[in-house]
C-alpha cells in the first residue's frame, strides 16, 4: 500500500474519532445543563420544563460546534504530520513522501523506509485517548441528570416572597385529561410582575392578587372549573384550554373536572408584610427649656417588596388638663423608587413651630410600601417625645439630653495598663514613632479615665463634686506641652488650675480659693504628704483624718497624672515608674483596714429529706382543673384526616385530594396542621416515604403535639 | 485564746457517726466567718445530687484546735489578711500531712490583694509551695464533669476585682492528692446565698462544690 493510501485511512479513522468526540462532548455538555437546571428548578418547586431542554440543547450545540473545528484541520500533509509527531521513527520521510512537491527521484527509497515502520497501533492509542474524556464527561453527565430527578419538588427554600412558589403532582398521579396542565403565576405588578411557569401544579403560593393562569392542551368541551363553589370561566384558545384566577387573601381550592375526573390546585395566598421602620435620631424622649434651634432626625425602613415613601411625621400637642390643641406635619418625605431599605435624614426648626411652654412635639418616621392591590401597607417608628419645660418646674425637672447614649463607662485596671505598657516597651524598638505615639496616647486616655475615677472618689470624701476633678473629659488628648496638674506643692494647685481652665480672672481664683478655703486646705497638705517621689509615705502627725485615709489615693492620683504625661508623649519607659507607684498606692489603700457591719450569722438548716425527697408532704395538693373541652372544628379535622390517611392504602390520588383541602381549610385555623401537611403531600407526591410525616400530621390534627415559639412561663413548682 | 472554749462543737456534729460534717475553719486573723452560708449551700447540693450521709448543719472547727482531725475536709475563706498563728501552722501541716483536705477560697477575689498573699505566703510555710492544678485532675471529674477545669464564677466574668479570669485553681499535693486547694475564683461570693434561693437558678452554680467534697471523702 503507497504510503498516500496509509495517510488517507488513517484520516478516515481520525475524522471518526473527531465527530464522536464531538457529539460525545455535545451530550456531556447537554446532560450537565440539563441537570444543574433541572436540580435549581425543583429545589425552587418547579418540575422540568422545556425551557431547561432548550438551554441545554443550546449549550450542547455550541460545545458541538467548538470540538468539531478540529475538522478543519484534517488534511492529508496535516495528518501525515500528526503520524510524525506520534511515529519519530519516520524521520519525516512520510511528510516528504506524500508532499506532491517532494516526490522525485528518491520517492522509491522513501516508501520502503516509510513501509518498514507500523503507525497503526500509535495512532489508535492516540484517538483512544482523544474519546476518553469525552466518554468520561458524557456518563458523568448522565449520571448527573439522573440524580437531579431525585432532588426533591417544593423543597422549602427561602426565596423572595414576590417570586411565586409552585408545587407540583407527579405525571403519574394525574388523571389523563389534566396530564399536561401547565400554571402560569404573575405577581402584581407592584412586585415586579414575575412568572413563573409549571407543569402539572398541586398548589400555588404567591402574593395576594397574583394571576394565575391555568392551561392544557386539548378543546375545552367538557371542562368546568370552580374556585371554592363559584364557577369561572374556561376559555378555548388555538389548541388548548384556559382558565384564569386571581389569588384571594384566603387560600382557596381550584377544582378541574372533566367527565368523572377531577384535578385540585391549592392556592395559598401570601401577604405583603409592612414597612418596618428604626427612628435613629433623636434617640430618646427629651426636655428643652428653650425650644430653638434645628432638631436632627434620622429614620431607617425596610420593606420585602418594595417602599413607596418614607417621611417624617409630627404632632405638636398644646395646652394642658382638658383642653388641647394640635397641629401635624410631615417633612422630609422621599420616594423609595422600588428599593427595599431607605435611609431619610431631614431636620425640624423648632423655632418655626412657635412652641410654647408646656407644648410636646411627638416625633416618628412612617413608610408606605408600593401595594395597590388589598391597601399600601404602613409603618411607623416608635414615637419620640420633646417636650418644653413650663417655668414651675425648672428647679424639679430632670433635663435629659436626646442624642448620644451614654457612653461606655467601664474601665481598665491600673494593672492592666501596666501590661500593656510593658508591652508597648518591648515592641517600641519595631514600631515607627507614629505608630507608637498612637498607641501610647490610647493608654494615656485609659490612664485619664481611670484617674479621674479615682479622682471621684478623693473629692466625694472630701465632701466636694465627685465630677469635679479637673474640667477634662477623659478622651480629651492632653497636648504634649501641657504642664502637669499634680497636686504638688511646688507646683500650682488644681483648684486655680480649674479655675484658670474655665477661663476666670484672678480675682474669680481668689474668691475661689476664699470660697473653697477648706477644701483647698485639705488639698495642700495632701499635696505635701503625697509630693515625696518615690517615697512611702507614711501618717503626719498633723494630718486631718480625711487626707490620711485618702492620702494612698492621693499618692496613686499623682502618680497617674505623671504616667500620663508621660504616655502622651510616647515616653512609655518613663510611664512605668509612676505606674508602678499608682499600682502600689492602690494596693495599700485596699489593705487598709475595712469595718463589716454584720448582723448575727443566721444558723441554716438544711432540710435533708425535703432535699432528698424523700419526707412527707404536709401541704395542700393545687387545685385540679378540668381539661377544656376539645374543639369540635379541631376533632372534625382530625377525624377527616384520619379518613384520608385510611384512604390512602386504597386510593392514593383520591387521599392527597382530600388532604389538599384539608391543608387549605386549615391553613387559616390551624397553621401548624397545613405546614405537616405539606410536607405529608410533599412526600407522598414525589413517592417517598410518608408514614412519619402523617403520624405528625395526625398527632397536630389531635393535640397531642403541641410546639411553641418560646419556653413556657416558670410553673412555680420545683 | 482558747477558741475551741469559745465555740466548743458538739460531739453529735463529730464524723463518727459515720456523716460527712462540712466545717469551715476558725482562724485568730481575719474575717473566718465571712460566708456563712456557702456551707448550707454546698450540704444541700450533696443533699441534692448524691446519696452521700451528710449532716443537716455545718461546724466551726478553730485551726489551732485538735478537732480539726475529726474532719475530712475543713473550708476556709475571708477577705482580710491571714497570718496564722504558730498552733494554727503547725496544726495545718499535720492535718495536710495526714490525710485532710483544706479547701481555701479567696473571698476578695483579687490575685494581688491583702488575702491572696498573706494565705498563699501562710500555706507556703505550712504545707510547701502551692502549684497549678491541670484542668484535667481527677477532682474536675469526681462526681459532676468539668472539662474545662475549674467553673468561672460571676465575679470574674463581670470583671470585678482584678478582672481577671483565673483559668487553675492552685494546690499542694501529698503524693497524688491534693491537700490544699486554694481558689481565687472567689467561690465564696458565687456559692454565698441561701439554698431555698438555688430553685431561681437555671444552672446550679454549687455543683463544683459537690466534686470537692466528694473528692475530699473518697482520696
Amino acid at each position: 500500500m503507497q504510503p498516500l493510501d496509509r495517510v488517507i485511512r488513517t484520516r478516515r479513522a481520525l475524522a471518526a474519532t473527531i465527530a464522536a468526540r464531538a457529539v460525545l462532548g455535545g451530550v456531556a455538555t447537554v446532560l450537565l445543563t440539563a441537570a444543574v437546571l433541572t436540580a435549581a428548578l425543583r429545589r425552587s418547586g418547579v418540575t422540568t420544563s422545556s425551557v431547561v431542554w432548550l438551554v441545554a440543547g443550546l449549550a450542547g450545540a455550541t460545545a458541538l460546534a467548538l470540538l468539531v473545528r478540529a475538522w478543519s484541520r484534517l488534511t492529508v500533509p496535516g495528518v501525515a504530520l500528526w503520524i510524525e509527531e506520534r511515529v519519530p521513527a519516520l524521520q519525516y520521510a512520510l511528510v516528504t513522501a506524500v508532499d506532491p512537491a517532494g516526490a522525485g527521484p528518491g520517492a522509491p527509497f522513501l516508501e520502503r523506509e516509510i513501509e518498514r515502520v507500523v503507525w497503526d497501533r500509535e495512532a489508535g492509542r492516540a484517538m483512544v485517548r482523544g474519546l476518553g474524556w469525552p466518554v468520561l464527561a458524557a456518563l458523568g453527565g448522565l449520571t448527573a441528570f439522573l440524580m437531579s430527578l431525585r432532588v426533591g419538588v417544593g423543597v422549602a427554600v427561602e426565596r423572595d416572597r414576590a417570586t411565586p412558589s409552585v408545587t407540583a403532582t407527579a405525571a403519574r398521579d394525574v388523571p389523563a385529561p389534566f396530564a399536561r396542565l401547565v400554571a402560569t403565576v404573575r405577581s402584581p405588578a407592584y412586585a415586579g410582575g414575575q412568572e413563573v411557569r409549571v407543569e402539572s401544579p398541586a398548589s400555588i403560593a404567591a402574593l395576594v392578587g397574583s394571576t394565575v393562569v391555568l392551561e392544557a392542551p386539548g378543546s375545552s368541551d367538557g371542562v368546568t372549573a370552580y374556585v371554592g363553589d363559584r364557577s369561572i370561566t374556561v376559555q378555548h384558545v388555538g389548541t388548548t384550554w384556559r382558565t384564569t384566577v386571581t389569588v384571594e387573601s384566603r387560600p382557596t381550592v381550584v377544582r378541574l373536572r372533566h367527565a368523572s375526573a377531577e384535578r385540585l390546585v391549592a392556592l395559598e395566598p401570601r401577604s405583603d408584610s409592612v414597612p418596618v421602620v428604626r427612628l435613629l435620631a433623636p434617640a430618646r424622649d427629651t426636655v428643652v427649656r428653650t425650644p430653638s434651634g434645628e432638631l436632627q432626625l434620622s429614620a431607617q425602613a425596610h420593606d420585602d417588596i418594595g417602599l413607596a415613601t418614607v417621611a417624617f411625621e409630627y404632632i405638636v400637642s398644646s395646652g394642658e388638663g382638658e383642653s388641647f390643641q394640635f397641629r401635624s406635619g410631615t417633612l422630609g418625605m422621599r420616594r423609595g423608587d422600588s428599593g427595599r431599605e431607605l435611609r431619610i435624614d431631614a431636620s425640624l426648626s423648632l423655632d418655626r413651630l412657635g412652641l410654647k411652654p408646656g407644648d410636646m412635639v411627638h416625633l416618628r418616621a412612617v413608610a408606605h410600601d408600593r401595594n395597590n392591590v388589598s391597601a399600601p401597607g404602613a409603618g411607623a417608628s416608635e414615637t419620640r417625645v420633646l417636650r418644653v419645660a413650663r417655668a414651675g418646674e425648672y428647679d424639679s425637672i430632670a433635663v435629659e439630653g436626646a442624642p448620644p447614649p451614654e457612653a461606655d463607662k467601664s474601665l481598665i485596671s491600673q494593672r492592666m495598663l501596666i501590661m500593656l505598657t510593658e508591652a508597648l516597651e518591648k515592641r517600641r524598638p519595631t514600631l515607627a514613632h507614629e505608630t507608637l505615639l498612637s498607641e501610647s496616647r490610647q493608654i494615656a486616655r485609659d490612664e485619664t479615665r481611670l484617674r479621674k475615677r479615682v479622682s471621684d472618689i478623693i473629692f466625694q470624701r472630701l465632701g466636694d463634686n465627685p465630677t469635679g476633678e479637673e474640667g477634662r473629659e477623659p478622651d480629651e488628648v492632653l497636648p504634649a506641652d501641657s504642664a502637669s496638674p499634680v497636686v504638688d506643692s511646688t507646683r500650682r494647685d488644681s483648684v486655680r488650675r480649674a479655675a484658670a481652665r474655665a477661663g476666670r480672672t484672678p480675682r474669680e481664683i481668689a474668691a475661689s480659693d476664699s470660697a473653697d478655703s477648706a477644701r483647698a486646705a485639705l488639698l495642700r497638705a495632701a499635696s505635701t504628704a503625697t509630693g515625696r517621689g518615690d517615697e512611702i509615705l507614711d501618717f503626719a502627725g498633723d494630718e486631718t483624718p480625711v487626707v490620711a485615709i485618702n492620702r494612698p489615693l492621693l499618692e496613686a492620683y499623682n502618680a497617674m497624672w505623671e504616667a500620663s504625661r508621660e504616655l502622651d508623649q510616647g515616653e512609655t519607659g518613663r510611664a512605668l515608674p509612676p505606674m508602678r507607684r499608682a499600682l502600689a498606692a492602690i494596693q495599700r489603700a485596699r489593705q487598709a483596714d475595712r469595718i463589716y457591719l454584720r448582723g448575727k450569722t443566721p444558723a441554716v438548716v438544711v432540710d435533708l429529706a425535703r432535699v432528698r425527697l424523700t419526707g412527707k408532704e404536709h401541704g395542700a395538693a393545687s387545685t385540679r382543673l378540668a381539661r377544656p373541652p376539645t374543639d369540635p372544628a379541631a376533632a372534625r379535622r382530625a377525624a377527616r384526616l384520619a379518613a384520608a390517611i385510611e384512604l390512602a392504602s386504597r386510593s392514593p390520588a383520591a387521599a392527597i385530594d382530600s388532604m389538599v383541602l384539608l391543608r387549605v381549610e386549615a391553613a387559616d385555623a390551624a397553621p401548624q396542621l397545613a405546614a405537616a401537611l405539606g410536607d405529608a403531600l410533599a412526600a407522598m407526591r414525589s413517592g417517598r416515604e410518608a408514614t412519619g410525616l402523617l403520624v405528625r400530621a395526625r398527632r397536630i390534627a389531635e393535640g397531642t403535639l403541641r410546639a411553641s415559639g418560646q419556653l413556657s412561663g416558670w410553673s412555680g413548682v420545683w | 485564746m482558747n477558741v475551741r472554749a469559745r465555740f466548743p462543737i458538739p460531739d453529735s456534729l463529730f464524723p463518727m457517726s459515720g456523716e460527712f460534717v462540712f466545717a469551715t475553719a476558725q482562724y485568730e486573723s481575719g474575717d473566718w466567718d465571712s460566708a456563712p452560708l456557702v456551707p448550707a449551700n454546698l450540704i444541700d447540693s450533696v443533699a441534692r445530687y448524691t446519696s452521700l450521709p451528710i449532716a443537716p448543719t455545718g461546724a466551726i472547727v478553730a485551726l489551732a484546735s485538735d478537732d480539726l482531725f475529726r474532719f475530712p475536709l475543713v473550708y476556709l475563706t475571708g477577705h482580710l489578711p491571714v497570718r496564722f498563728t504558730d498552733a494554727e501552722r503547725t496544726n495545718v501541716r499535720r492535718f495536710a500531712d495526714r490525710g485532710g483536705m483544706l479547701f481555701v477560697d479567696d473571698h476578695n477575689h483579687d490575685i494581688d490583694g491583702a488575702f491572696h498573699k498573706t494565705a498563699v505566703e501562710e500555706l507556703t510555710r505550712a504545707v510547701g509551695p502551692l502549684s497549678q492544678l491541670p484542668n484535667t485532675h481527677p477532682i474536675y471529674s469526681a462526681f459532676f464533669k468539668f472539662p474545662d477545669g475549674p467553673p468561672n464564677t460571676s465575679h470574674e466574668l463581670n470583671g470585678w476585682g482584678d478582672n481577671l479570669v483565673h483559668s487553675h485553681l492552685l494546690a499542694a499535693m501529698r503524693g497524688d492528692r491534693v491537700a490544699v486547694l486554694y481558689s481565687n475564683k472567689d467561690y465564696s461570693s458565687e456559692w454565698g446565698y441561701h439554698p431555698d434561693n438555688k430553685r431561681f437558678l437555671s444552672i446550679d452554680n454549687t455543683k463544683f462544690g459537690v466534686n470537692i467534697i466528694v473528692y475530699a471523702l473518697t482520696r
